[in-house]
């Protein structure tokens, strides 16, 4: 079982590598070659917790386009931010994203995840998943965009919200009553609230059901 | 109209707790588990396919401070109408304490009762659900969607056993659709009017408050408990209905209360999409 998951993170790998190197990949290829690395190192129980979230860090770097993020995040206040301000931002934000993304998916470890379709239109694609749990499918699309050639996820649909679109509400409104630095605070304060706590075991779903 | 609008909210805190409302400020549907009947076609982002044919970007790598003009186009900021923002984030607040301190313990406590079954009771109170869909999907023009859920209905009653199994999905590959009268009302143009948090029942607004409170009365829940006013077996059922789903989910509102830089804002606006998106489907 292991065995076979090393074998097909291996090989995940290698294909991924080597589909950058020479073909394209489709943007839903992308999304599930992604899906199943960090559902195999989830459920990778050799690796300790925090080799475990920094391979996962890795990973989603390598496939979500953080400074895009960023941007369609602060919207319009990303032209009236300063260099400085932005790449603070990015920092900050990454960290955030990776964060609940890694949260959500933790959670589903054990479910079963289709991929229903893609809709690809120019350079940009979206990528239908349905992760099927027992109780309900909840639906979870990507957006990605083409950056030479490979795609990037800059969007995460959970059941029709737009993680970028929700964060991008809150945060206009923490930046008209804070201002822009108020902002950066309050994400670094939230921060140093989730490295401090010890890594929590995936809630208590897995204990009792 | 004040005295009206009371008995209607007292109603609808004492007498429903609808199927989304898995509880107090977790309520959350848009990343609950639990929260709802997902459908395979709910797929959104089709205005993304219409924007196509934006300038494409280059192949090289953006610079962090270059800006990306063809991302801007779905910059939509869904504004929240919340003029009653201090009462309700008071709401929201108590709604937290029942969460944690009531609620989630009962629900934990029901982690006990195997997975499976509580699968089947979820279904169970699902397919009394059933009528809200049906009526919904009709008054909206929806009508094969109608049919597949009176289908839905007819099959699971009898092969499911009273809906304790869900054979139209399983085996015949029927998903439950998602409509209510929420919906209908923003169907034909009922914007969702202030935002609101309502104690026990969550995050809503007043389009959606009145669309629960007539979903409660197309629910089959009502009919088989709630005719006798002088017992608890209504409250019951529906506390039942709401610790069990709450015992599905996977810790969704602890999920936003750690990640999210102010819950209250990240649950109102994940609420307002979460609600548009529905509507526009």
């Amino acid at each position: 079982m292991l065995k076979n998951m090393l074998m097909a993170i291996t090989l995940g790998t290698a294909l991924a590598f080597t589909a950058y190197g020479y073909a394209e990949t489709s943007p839903v290829d992308t999304v599930h070659e992604s899906v199943d690395a960090i559902l195999a190192l989830l459920k990778d129980e050799s690796l300790e917790q925090d080799e475990r979230r920094t391979k996962i860090r890795a990973h989603i770097n390598t496939r979500f386009d953080f400074d895009a993020m960023s941007q369609r995040t602060l919207a319009t206040n990303w032209k009236k931010a300063t260099k400085q301000e932005k790449e603070k931002f990015i920092e900050l934000f990454s960290q955030l994203i990776e964060n609940t993304y890694i949260g959500k998916i933790e959670a589903y470890t054990n479910e079963k995840v289709e991929y229903p379709g893609e809709k690809v239109k120019g350079n940009k694609a979206l990528v239908e998943t349905l992760i099927i749990a027992a109780s309900a499918d909840i639906p979870v699309d990507y957006k990605l965009y083409k950056k030479g050639d490979a795609w990037w996820v800059y969007d995460v649909i959970i059941e029709g919200v737009s993680l970028i679109n929700n964060y991008r509400s809150s945060y206009q409104e923490i930046v008209k009553k804070e201002g822009f630095n108020g902002l950066l605070a309050k994400m670094q304060e939230k921060i140093n609230e989730l490295t401090s706590e010890p890594p929590a075991a995936p809630a208590d779903t897995a204990a009792a059901s | 109209m004040t005295i009206r609008l009371k008995q209607l909210l007292a109603a609808i805190l004492l007498l429903i707790f609808p199927v989304y409302a898995v509880s107090a400020g977790s309520v959350t549907p848009a990343y609950g588990g639990s929260t709802n009947l997902a459908t395979l076609d709910s797929a959104p982002g089709n205005g993304m396919l219409a924007d196509a044919g934006t300038p494409a970007a280059t192949g090289t790598n953006p610079d962090a401070n270059e800006d990306l003009p063809f991302l801007d186009d779905d910059d939509t900021v869904l504004d929240v109408y919340d003029p009653l923002e201090t009462v309700n984030r008071g709401i929201f607040w108590f709604n937290d304490k029942m969460y944690f301190y009531v609620l989630k313990p009962l629900a934990r406590g029901f982690r006990y009762v195997p997975e499976p079954w509580r699968v089947s009771l979820k279904n169970f109170f699902n397919n009394l659900r059933a009528p809200v869909t049906i009526v919904n999907a009709t008054l909206q023009g929806k009508f094969s969607d109608a049919g597949y859920e009176l289908t839905r209905f007819a099959t699971n009653t009898t092969l499911g056993i009273g809906g304790l199994f869900d054979p139209s999905k399983e085996h015949f590959g029927i998903t439950p659709r998602d409509e209510d009268t929420g919906q209908t009302l923003g169907h034909y143009g009922v914007g969702p009017g202030p935002y609101l948090v309502l104690p026990f029942l969550g995050p809503s607004n007043l389009r959606d408050t009145i669309g629960t409170f007539a979903d409660s009365r197309m629910d089959l829940t009502y009919y088989i408990w709630g005719k006798d006013k002088n017992n608890y077996d209504y409250l019951g059922a529906i506390l039942t209905r709401t610790i069990n789903n709450l015992s599905l989910d996977k810790d969704t509102y602890e999920g936003i209360k750690k990640d999210a830089l102010d819950p209250y804002l990240f649950v109102r606006d994940a609420y307002a999409q979460y609600r548009q998106n529905k509507v526009e489907k």
